[in-house]
């Protein structure tokens, strides 16, 4: 067992850990994600000249051969910054479907074009009744002769707003609650009959509300094996958990830093907030949760690498952990900094908010709790 | 020991809920007007305009379980807003404190719902520590007025109100307890600008207030000089007697478990999911046991007089089981928690879910920090000498 990176990955996590400070500071932040489209185009497609966006593909599709290692480099350091860049949507989601699942020639009319960053492409999984569960699919995948027919309202889709394609999850046979019968398509972002409700989200991003209404999908689009899509659709969002998890190890490392810091500076009752014992131990507190999901996130990644159908319950047990963890060191941030923490104007409640909604994402802290006990 | 109610008191019950009822705002009926019409009426009642008013000042003169039934009846019925810095924080001091020209001068009003009073007390450098203020206020040679310089933070509704009752600093020779004078004056006047603070929930309630050479008629001191402090942490207890908000929480939980129940999971609703239905559980109790330590707190007041240290437990509790609530209903919003703004995308509820969560967690800071509250229990409670709050 090893913990260290390669030399690359040291590279690679130096020049984001660069990028990040340089970018993003709080007033750019906001000023990037107030504008249209929600995030810098000029950092994307810096992101992509820089090599980011192919690190997970393979050298075929146009990639560096990659892991979810050099994932979680660049996205603990994203996470030190909030990054608004669609990296999680594109390249984990998106892209994590279309290089699991797609044919050859859908790998290759988008992969490249993705890595190269002229190329955006979301996935579409979440329904309004569905909660936490992937294998809740309501919208309907009608076969017809060379085609299918989609129907149905898939939810906070992220980044839609910015996508060419959409990876949308259907229902080709079984009931509403099957693993099996779910079946993935790459469909065209504007093709007739999808409409989009788009909205920001809590942590300054951006997601739509998408409704299909009979758009038709050709066969070849179809992204893997009819009616056994789950399993991709499993894949890829236990990628996007180790990935989001990366990013809040990163925010939970700003969140206990700043804290310290500014508990020596400010003073009350004539000393700095940082001589106060219950203030120090709750600080101690943030910092060893911090710790303690590091430690499970690299377990979790390390064993996905090694095996991605073992590592199901270590990935439970990682989003359950980030989920309360992260909203616990957010939530002692914005108490230790007191009146300040509450307001817009610290950096640390930004990062208390995509913590939160981190824990709403791909299941939150007692979906995976369940998930973990009952395997 | 008896918890059943006596039958005056449920006459009492009774005749709340009727005059409620009676008195509902009519649809299309301009509200403002509703409002002040509505406490017109409960004046006529005897004094159900200022229930927390004492008898001399024309308060109902109520006993501890009616106090109880009208908050448990104000929290379900639909009844006009009220804000709390004029009517339940500068009233008692008013009473206490203020001399006769002072209590006739500014009572009226504050009973009228005429003028609106916002708080100012904590600064930049005063949060928790409220004494170390530094707000100052100079007397004139001759004597008839002081000129306030300084800045106030965290002013709920400072934008809308049109006077302030306001610590300053008028000595800083001795420690800094002393030395602190309580003046009041109008908002809209030069030499005061507010300044809006937007909090996480994204919403304008609080500000900052600078003053530039505010003159301030010395008749319009509360008190002494250098007196302040004594006069306002009386009002500090009362303060955080208010702020547990029990009876509000126990209509909201009721409200938390109706839109969980409308979460539907499988041929059930997330009520029926056991992680989620034990923290539903685990605040119900906490608020059933919180629910009578403020009872047992205002039946010694009434016995007694202030609320004192048992208050600050009561803040404690109660703040945290607000946002737990607050938490819960995020949680029960699922994927929709992280939806923002006016679009109102999954359930009703979740809309404003999320900014109210966030905001909820300055319960737990403003009206002293609940670290400063136990340091309070510790000391003046347990008698625990080494405490960090003096």
């Amino acid at each position: 067992m090893n913990f260290e990176l390669t030399e690359e990955q040291k590279m690679i996590q130096q020049s984001v850990e660069r990028f990040v400070q340089e970018n993003y500071d709080l007033t750019n932040r906001i000023k990037i994600s107030a504008e249209e489209p929600g995030f810098s185009k000029d950092y994307w497609s810096s992101m992509a000249e820089l090599g980011w966006l192919g690190l997970a593909f393979d050298e075929e599709d146009g990639g560096f051969g990659g892991n979810q290692i050099d994932t979680l480099v660049v996205m603990e350091q994203f996470g030190k910054g909030l990054v608004l860049e669609p990296f999680l949507a594109n390249i984990v989601l998106g892209g994590g479907a279309i290089k699991r699942g797609g044919s050859e020639s859908v790998k290759q009319s988008i992969l490249p074009d993705l890595i190269e960053g002229k190329l955006q492409v979301t996935l579409a999984y979440a329904e309004e009744q569905s909660r936490f569960d992937l294998e809740d699919v309501a919208t309907s995948a009608r076969e017809d002769s060379e085609s299918f027919v989609l129907n149905g309202k898939k939810s906070m889709v992220l980044n839609a707003e910015s996508a060419d394609k959409i990876v949308v999850v259907a229902r080709t046979s079984g009931s509403q609650v099957d693993e099996n019968g779910i079946s993935l398509f790459l469909v065209d972002a504007n093709a007739d009959g999808i409409e989009k409700e788009n909205f920001p989200t809590v942590d300054g991003l951006r997601a739509s509300e998408i409704s299909f209404k009979d758009v038709v999908v050709s066969s070849e689009n179809l992204v893997g094996k009819k009616d056994e899509g789950f399993e991709i659709l499993r894949a890829v969002t236990n990628d996007a958990i180790l990935a989001i998890a990366a990013e809040a190890v990163g925010a939970m490392e700003v969140l206990y830093k700043d804290t310290v810091e500014y508990t020596q500076q400010r003073e009350q009752f004539d000393h700095p907030l940082s001589d106060f014992q219950v203030l120090q131990h709750r600080m101690v507190d943030m910092f060893m949760e911090y710790e303690q999901c590091k430690s499970l996130l690299f377990r979790a990644t390390m064993e996905t690498v090694e095996d991605p159908v073992l590592s199901q319950r270590t990935v439970h047990a990682l989003k359950h952990l980030i989920g309360k963890s992260g909203i616990f060191v957010g939530e002692s941030a914005v108490q230790l900094h007191g009146g300040m923490g509450v307001t817009e104007e610290l950096r640390i409640g930004h990062f208390f908010k995509r913590l939160l909604v981190i824990d709403s994402q791909f299941g939150n802290s007692d979906f995976h709790l369940e998930k973990f006990t009952n395997m | 020991m008896d918890i059943s109610l006596s039958s005056e008191d449920l006459e009492f019950r009774d005749e709340v809920r009727s005059f409620f009822e009676d008195n509902k705002i009519k649809s299309g009926e301009d509200y403002f007007s509703w409002r002040l019409g509505w406490f017109e009426k409960a004046r006529e009642k005897g004094g159900w305009d200022v229930p927390k008013w004492p008898e001399k000042f024309g308060g109902p003169g109520w006993t501890p379980t009616q106090h109880y039934i009208w908050e448990q009846e104000t929290a379900r019925a639909n009844i006009p807003f009220d804000l709390p810095f004029g009517l339940g924080m500068l009233a008692p001091i008013l009473m206490n404190y203020g001399n006769e020209e002072q209590q006739q001068r500014f009572l009226p009003d504050i009973r009228d719902r005429k003028v609106n009073w916002c708080q100012g007390y904590s600064e930049p450098g005063a949060g928790s520590d409220l004494a170390n203020l530094k707000t100052k206020a100079v007397l004139s040679d001759d004597g008839t007025y002081y000129t306030v310089n300084g800045s106030k933070i965290w002013t709920t509704l400072a934008h809308v109100a049109d006077w302030i009752f306001c610590l300053t600093r008028t000595d800083d020779s001795g420690i800094k307890q002393q030395g602190i004078t309580f003046l009041l004056f109008p908002m809209k006047q030069e030499g005061i600008e507010v300044k809006p603070i937007i909090t996480l929930g994204g919403s304008h309630t609080v500000n900052t207030v600078h003053f530039t050479d505010v003159k301030v008629p010395v008749e319009n001191r509360i008190g002494e000089e250098g007196k302040g402090w004594t006069y306002a942490k009386g009002l500090l207890e009362h303060e955080r007697t208010g702020l547990a908000g029990l009876s509000k929480s126990l209509v909201e939980l009721e409200q938390l478990k109706d839109n969980a129940r409308s979460i539907k999971r499988g041929n059930g609703n997330l009520m029926d999911e056991s992680s989620y239905k034990s923290k539903v559980g685990e605040l119900e109790i906490d608020l059933l046991a919180t629910e009578f330590t403020e009872l047992r707190s205002l039946a010694s007041a009434a016995a007694g007089g202030d609320p004192g240290p048992e208050s600050s437990i009561l803040k404690l509790k109660g703040t945290e089981i607000k946002q737990r609530i607050q938490k819960l209903t995020v949680e029960a919003s699922g994927i929709y928690s992280s939806a923002w703004g006016d679009k109102g995308v999954g359930p009703a509820f979740a809309k404003s879910g999320t900014g109210g969560y966030l905001n909820s967690r300055y319960f737990t800071i403003y009206g002293g920090a609940s670290e400063v509250q136990k340091d309070i229990v510790a000391k003046k409670v347990l008698g625990l000498t080494k405490g960090s709050s003096k």
